[in-house]
């Protein structure tokens, strides 16, 4: 910059200024961008419009609601969809005595019709009940419902027309396959009468958090998910957080700047820097494969392995809050006659309380979103809320690893989307209320030590 | 000092007995890391050696020939290296500039109170569970990517090159029109700023053009993990490096601005030379974080083992160390023995040894700044 107008330099001066800036508002848009859907789709698994059918089903599994209105409304219901039950039922047994060629011709069409409509109004009345549940209700959410009702309107089909592209998805309605029979009008009712049919009314579903799932993800809640992950918090801070305090007041009280003390530190800080998938693959081998802890993978293993992975964590935090307490508490102390632990036991302990609960509650988030550790350990696709004493033996699923599970390999990932923002939204504000106690927290610890 | 002259010869031996039995305790228990982090190496390489026994070294790092599951397996994993590479090349890329301008920033630039609050905003950033940003790079940005491919790059080429042209085009008519006199000057800045800001929108605009044509066909490729991995190293880097440069003194900046130097000379070239072993510690936990990584490569870079064509071409989808491990071991844990299995160990092993000694780096730099300074 040497030989520079002053104004030039100036110039750049400022442009600096606005590009650092403009990374600064970059990185804030980019935690709007992340959290946004998250935090809109994600409430619409506890706030949404539910039809009948979500209402029936919260009344037979979990004895939920007025069951006189519940049942009085479902005859509505069922009456405005009896027209539509009607002509299909109509149609089937015209198809059962008619000619061959017309079997031929509606037979298909028909088929996937009835699949459709059975989908979105759930069994007829009177015939046998399907054995899979998602079959036995009807769209529970109007939202899917209505993309449902779009499905059976409008049919998807692929033109071939240009050989040298891809084909072209096209919309075609599916009245057209049925023009001049007797389910003609039932497009038209279905698409005039599927709020009547269904009788959306927005509902408030936060025992989304609470409720068992049933049917893999289709119906219900989180809950296994949820108390899996509690217990491998739980279970982690079990193990690492006495340890984690007993090293960081060793490390601030006790150690000198030795070799020793370096080499310690250096480990620490390693551990931290160690990917979270070898600790899954440490786990695995030492805790499972050589203590055998348990047969295979169990909550007991899966916070274990944890434990390592947050002691880094809880050692740190702790370190600092112990050595924030203030030189003249210590001498006091001292002075009075205690001893050097019963000075940190009756003395810093208390003082640093505070701030070691900090890192407690930051090692808390770290452990609850950690995934890659106990995919070989701990977690589990499919299973029921554990009892305490089961955790010592048995796998469980958890809320990182089916967030994974149910985007990735789930049957049906299309259709459970909004369980899976749900889950994604309950661990998004899991950590993120921990970590905005664990900074409440910290200002008020600093605020009291500086005044 | 007076109570211990009077106790007995008996309690004192008593006494010192105990505090060095307490203080061993102490010194055990405060090891457990050290055993910790032993562990994980004795184990790791107990179950990675015999996959260097059975199959050797040098297939593994050459070959790119990764079948696993054949009846003959092929366990070359060159092209699992190179994933694993591109993909922290392309977090650098993102995180590197954009985090240290960031920590720059909130070190010296935002008024204290707005650092109040930006500090706060980060930890949440940094606190966020990968899977989460996995979930998003998956079911979000993949699609997304998927159906507007280049428009989207295009408008990322926008958000970096525009803010970069603005300042690089007034610079520039500036330094242009400094030797006019006086009167000609403000005329003839303004007309340099218009023709070198047309030129550079043209540019731009070419650049677009280009980029709105590049064919993706897949939205689960390197550059989606490239993009959120940056985003995740972007805390590490943004919190490390601002440590490092608040730890420069103020005595360094009070001399360079007594010495006439703007805020952005004394940031470029005094303060960013003074804190550049923290920086680099910094950057190293970053790109750290990035290459430890699991969910989101293994849930958005697309799992395929080879090497993109270019070897740079980061809209082809790529496979990593982590993602191969968590992805594999599940048809691995059946056969537990089999070269398979060890297979991800030696993976493990790689990727564990790498991270050592980038930490071992990055302590000695960040030791080497805390020396100068002192």
């Amino acid at each position: 910059m040497r030989g520079m107008e002053i104004g030039t330099r100036k110039l750049f001066n400022r442009s600096f200024t606005f590009v650092s800036i403009v990374s600064i508002v970059f990185m804030a848009l980019a935690l709007v961008v992340l959290l946004g859907p998250i935090f809109v789709k994600g409430s619409s698994a506890f706030v949404f419009r539910a039809t009948i059918e979500h209402r029936e089903l919260m009344l037979e599994r979990f004895d939920r609601g007025d069951r006189a209105a519940i049942e009085a409304e479902a005859a509505r219901a069922e009456a405005a969809r009896k027209p539509v039950f009607d002509a299909i039922r109509g149609f089937e047994a015209r198809l059962d005595t008619a000619d061959v060629d017309f079997r031929r011709r509606y037979r298909g069409d028909f088929n996937e019709l009835k699949d459709l409509a059975l989908q979105l109004l759930g069994p007829m009345p009177g015939e046998e009940e399907p054995v899979l549940l998602r079959r036995q209700y009807g769209q529970t959410r109007w939202d899917r419902a209505k993309i449902r009702l779009h499905g059976i309107l409008f049919a998807e089909e692929y033109d071939y027309s240009d050989p040298s592209k891809m084909g072209v998805k096209v919309l075609k309605p599916r009245v057209e396959r049925f023009r001049g029979t007797s389910l003609e009008p039932v497009f038209g009712e279905l698409e005039r009468g599927a709020e009547d049919m269904l009788r959306p009314r927005l509902a408030w579903y936060w025992r989304f958090l609470f409720d068992e799932s049933y049917d893999s993800h289709f119906f219900g809640g989180i809950w296994p998910e949820m108390l899996g992950t509690i217990y491998l918090v739980l279970g982690a801070m079990l193990f690492a957080v006495p340890l984690g305090i007993v090293t960081a007041i060793y490390l601030a009280e006790y150690a000198g700047e030795s070799h020793f003390v370096s080499m310690l530190r250096t480990c620490i800080s390693s551990l931290a820097g160690v990917p979270s998938i070898v600790f899954g693959l440490f786990g695995l081998a030492f805790f499972i494969n050589t203590l055998q802890v348990s047969q295979s993978k169990s909550v007991l293993a899966g916070a274990l392995t944890l434990a390592v992975l947050v002691l880094p964590t809880v050692i740190r935090a702790s370190e600092e809050a112990i050595k924030a307490v203030p030189l003249t508490y210590k001498e006091a102390s001292m002075s009075l006659g205690a001893s050097k632990w019963r000075t940190i036991l009756t003395v810093i302990l208390p003082a640093a309380l505070p701030g070691v609960l900090t890192s407690i509650i930051i090692s808390m988030g770290r452990a609850a979103g950690e995934t890659a550790p106990i995919i070989f350990t701990a977690a589990v696709s499919v299973g029921r809320p554990l009892a305490v004493w089961q955790t010592l033996s048995q796998p469980t699923p958890a809320l990182p690893w089916n967030i994974y599970n149910l985007a990735t390999e789930h049957q049906a990932i299309d259709e459970i989307r909004h369980v899976q923002y749900g889950m994604v939204l309950t661990l998004v504000a899991l950590v993120l209320i921990l970590n905005l106690t664990a900074i409440v927290m910290r200002a008020r610890i600093s605020k009291k030590l500086r005044g | 000092m007076q109570s211990q002259l009077l106790i007995s010869k008996g309690a004192r031996r008593y006494k010192r007995f105990g505090a060095l039995f307490g203080h061993s305790l102490l010194v055990a228990i405060a090891s457990s890391s050290v055993i910790a982090l032993l562990f994980i190496f004795y184990f790791i390489m107990r179950d990675a050696i015999p996959f260097f026994r059975i199959e050797g070294v040098k297939e593994f790092f050459t070959s790119t020939h990764w079948y696993p599951s054949r009846n003959a397996p092929e366990f070359g994993a060159l092209s699992i290296f190179v994933g694993s590479a591109l993909v922290t090349l392309g977090a650098s890329i993102v995180a590197v500039p954009l985090g240290i301008l960031a920590a720059l920033c909130l070190s010296d630039i935002l008024p204290f109170s707005v650092r109040q609050v930006a500090k706060p905003v980060i930890e949440m950033l940094a606190a966020i569970p990968s899977v989460v940003f996995g979930f998003f790079a998956l079911v979000v940005f993949a699609p997304l990517l998927q159906t507007h491919g280049g428009s989207i790059i295009a408008a990322g080429a926008w958000i970096v090159f525009a803010p970069l042209g603005l300042v690089v085009v007034a610079v520039a008519s500036d330094v242009a029109t400094s030797r006019l006199p006086g009167r000609a000057r403000a005329a003839g800045r303004i007309g340099a700023a218009v023709l070198l800001g047309s030129l550079a929108t043209l540019a731009l605009l070419a650049l677009t053009g280009f980029l709105n044509r590049l064919p993706v066909s897949t939205g689960t490729n390197a550059l989606n993990v490239s993009i959120i991995l940056g985003i995740m190293a972007l805390p590490t880097i943004v919190s490390v490096s601002e440590d490092a440069l608040n730890a420069v003194g103020r005595e360094l900046r009070e001399g360079s601005y007594a010495l006439g130097a703007t805020r952005a000379e004394t940031l470029v070239r005094v303060v960013v030379p003074a804190a550049r072993s923290g920086i680099l510690a910094a950057v190293i936990l970053g790109i750290m974080r990035a290459i430890g990584e699991t969910m989101v490569v293994w849930m958005a870079s697309g799992n395929a083992a080879r090497i993109p064509s270019p070897w740079f071409n980061l809209l082809e989808p790529v496979r990593t160390l982590t993602a191969t491990i968590a992805g594999d071991m599940g048809e691995a844990d059946q056969v537990t023995g089999s070269a398979r299995y060890h297979v991800l160990f030696a993976m493990a092993a790689c990727l564990l040894a790498f991270a050592f000694i980038m930490n071992v780096v990055s302590e000695y730099a960040v030791r080497r700044s805390r020396r100068t300074k002192g």
